[in-house]
């Protein structure tokens, strides 16, 4: 408990320094990636708490971020809602919308739920832009965030701060309904939906509430956009928000209550930091997705957490190559995907399937990548990335091995210890 | 076509698809690189099998290391699956349509309703989603076969027991539900667009058609989709609002001053159509026109 405390002090002190150690672009992507984290964790309270896989989360993402670029036009941040405030309205636009789709949505569970969540978002990326009086059309609303309090709120460090105020708060809000009556019905619900009805609870109107309160918390996430942004587009209803939400939350893990936090914000860093240097960066996502759906159903965290349970079993000594080996292969085998994949993207892009057809003479142009250029017809070239993938997956099964090798011989000392304790008798 | 395959695949193994669609895509594309070498009857024959073989392999590698985490599980998988399929296709073909036609020797009317040429392609179309249909109906309710698959689904360990492999059971159904959705889309790809973005679009329709007519519901899903095709292209040319129905009380000038969706014209609703039946379908039948009960 006292680790925890230490690194939960630090953790916020670290967020509270970001706007005086990184660049002013950088404090912009932090921005985004709390917002990501904020959403993850209200998606996640549905997703890894009830046990409903929602599918059109951007929907209720979308209703807070109009809500609330509504209410700052029409109140200009003055009155009983400054610009502080302004999610609530977003709250209240999430919650309200929350509500309808909530009640349709839990009517069923399962599967079905995850298609009518779908449908309901589809809906409504669809009528957005037709309602051109609520949701502007193609071309969006856009509102001013207005100085409040002694803060103008014109730069991005002061936003930076409502930002973190605001997630900071939301997810505490969170954490402490897990601990509220109702969060432990929401375990139930997911555990045994049958069981409740039974002991008298009206699961449907449960489902309902539990769909309000995380449709309310993405309500402030897509408020706190709308306030960074200054805009809002239909564009925010779109499936790819919806995907992205998915996808950071199972990386990051579903089982835990950070996991998604942690897996929103590192999702969003590096979606930032090599959106530019990569055109498939949907392909790298993806990827990482089906990887940790298959082999690590926990996610980030449940990494984190089994290397702590490993640690408490074997120590420091003899888990330090196995956490060498082991990052090292993820590096290799990262490496080697990437050296492919952006090779095929660069051979296969028309400006050098035009540059091939032109020239004759050399059938395929080297290829500039990684600050060097590789001839893409010799083996040399593939021989590359399929020994950095070969040593990676070497790696990776010695890896496994020493774990085995761990668990035999902890398994023998048990043993050689119940002996003893024979013999001794 | 593509609900067909994917209710073939849902009613049969539980698994609910995301990649379906992508398959869907696959098989346009497919159809699109091999016309080139063995002509569009030879590419309409081979792109479906591929597209199985893609199939299987999904099943083999990918769904059958999570099944025993659940229905949900493999949803997800599915979901990132999709999101794969399509970058890649994004990679290898580029982001933009491809230019797959329609064979010059198709390309002409087939009749001519008031004044509109109706090209004999879709009239292709229409048959081969017809015959597919009846040729899956009847290999499910009347053949050997059709019996094993289904049995396979309610009581997978007892069928095992009476010696048939299983995992084959339903690693053959997940293949042949891709190779027709890789068909309907080496068909329907010439006619619309074959673009990266085909996917998305059909995807949440054929969502839609499933659980309007009921999940696993062969006959339920082929009513649905002829309804929502209906429904859509009749709002198409329904050229009036809201605001006209309350015209007939009176109130017209009332309904246009609250706007929004008073005013808005039904044919530019006819996209969001589908999804407004669905929730009403949800409403009054859950388990869709042609579901049975859970």
């Amino acid at each position: 408990m006292k680790t925890q405390s230490v690194l939960f002090i630090t953790a916020i002190a670290l967020l509270l320094a970001i706007p005086f150690l990184l660049s002013q672009g950088l404090v912009d992507a932090a921005i985004q990636m709390l917002i990501a984290a904020l959403f993850a964790s209200a998606y996640n309270l549905l997703c890894g708490q009830a046990g409903m896989l929602s599918f059109g989360h951007a929907a209720y993402f979308g209703m807070g971020a109009f809500a609330t670029v509504h209410a700052m036009n029409a109140l200009d941040g003055t009155g009983l809602l400054p610009t502080p405030f302004m999610p609530l309205a977003g709250a209240v636009g999430g919650l309200l919308f929350g509500i309808v789709a909530g009640y349709f949505s839990t009517k069923r569970s399962g599967t079905y739920f995850a298609m009518i969540t779908l449908a309901i978002a589809e809906l409504v990326h669809a009528l957005a832009p037709q309602l051109k009086d609520m949701f502007g059309g193609e071309s969006g609303i856009s509102a001013m965030r207005m100085p409040a309090w002694g803060f103008t709120f014109g730069s991005t460090n002061e936003v930076y701060y409502l930002t973190l105020v605001w997630v900071l708060l939301s997810i505490a809000l969170l954490f402490l309904f897990t601990r509220t009556p109702l969060g432990r019905l929401t375990l139930g619900l997911r555990e045994n939906a049958h069981r409740l009805r039974f002991l008298g609870y009206n699961t449907h109107r449960l489902s309902i509430m539990v769909f309000a309160i995380s449709a309310m918390f993405s309500g402030i996430a897509g408020g706190l956009q709308v306030v960074s942004n200054e805009a809002a587009n239909y564009v925010l209803f779109d499936a790819h928000l919806s995907a992205a939400v998915v996808l950071n939350t199972y990386i990051g893990g579903v089982g835990s209550f950070l996991g998604p936090v942690l897996g929103a914000s590192v999702m969003t860093f590096f979606g930032y930091a090599v959106s530019d240097l990569t055109q498939s960066w949907l392909l790298y996502q993806g990827t990482l997705f089906v990887l940790v759906m298959m082999f690590m159903p926990t996610g980030l965290a449940g990494i984190i957490a089994s290397l702590g349970g490993l640690h408490k079993r074997f120590g420091v000594a003899s888990l330090a190559p196995l956490v060498v080996l082991s990052v090292i292969s993820a590096l290799l085998l990262s490496a080697g995907g990437t050296f492919v994949i952006e090779m095929l993207q660069r051979m296969l892009s028309q400006n050098y399937q035009s540059l091939a057809s032109l020239q004759t003479a050399t059938r395929w142009p080297d290829i500039l990548l990684f600050g060097q250029s590789w001839p893409p017809a010799s083996i040399s070239t593939w021989l590359v990335p399929i020994s950095l993938l070969a040593v990676g997956a070497v790696m990776g099964y010695l890896a496994k091995q020493w774990v085995q090798i761990l668990i035999q011989r902890e398994a023998l000392k048990s043993e050689s210890n119940q002996s003893e304790k024979e013999v001794v008798e | 076509m593509v609900s067909a395959g994917l209710t073939l695949i849902f009613g049969m193994m539980g698994v609910l698809n995301f990649a379906h669609a992508s398959f869907y895509m696959l098989g346009a594309y497919f159809a699109y690189s091999l016309q080139g070498s063995i002509g569009f009857w030879g590419a309409l024959l081979v792109a479906p099998i591929l597209v199985g073989l893609v199939g299987v392999v999904v099943e083999r590698f990918f769904l059958r290391r999570v099944h025993h985490h659940g229905h949900a599980h493999e949803l997800l998988l599915t979901f990132g699956l999709s999101f794969i399929i399509t970058e890649l296709i994004k990679l290898v073909f580029g982001n933009y349509p491809v230019n797959y036609q329609i064979p010059d020797a198709l390309n002409f009317a087939a009749f001519t309703i008031g004044g509109a040429d109706y090209p004999v392609y879709r009239v292709l179309m229409g048959a081969i989603a017809i015959v597919m249909f009846i040729a899956i109906y009847l290999l499910l309710t009347r053949t050997r076969v059709g019996i094993v698959v289904r049995s396979a689904i309610y009581r997978p360990k007892m069928v095992e027991a009476l010696g048939h492999n299983v995992p084959l059971v339903f690693m053959g159904v997940f293949g042949v539900g891709a190779a027709l959705a890789g068909l309907a889309g080496a068909v329907a790809g010439a006619f619309y667009t074959t673009s990266p973005n085909m996917a998305l679009e059909l995807g949440v329709i054929v969502f839609v058609v499933v659980v309007v007519g009921g999940l696993g519901s062969l006959g339920g899903a082929m009513l649905a989709s002829l309804l929502i095709g209906i429904i859509t292209s009749l709002a198409i040319s329904i050229d009036a609002s809201l605001a006209d129905f309350f015209a007939l009380f009176g109130a017209r000038e009332w309904a246009e001053n609250i706007g929004g969706l008073m005013t808005l014209q039904v044919s530019s609703l006819s996209g969001s159509i589908p999804f407004a039946l669905m929730l009403l379908v949800l409403l009054v039948r859950p388990n869709g026109l042609l579901g049975e009960k859970d």
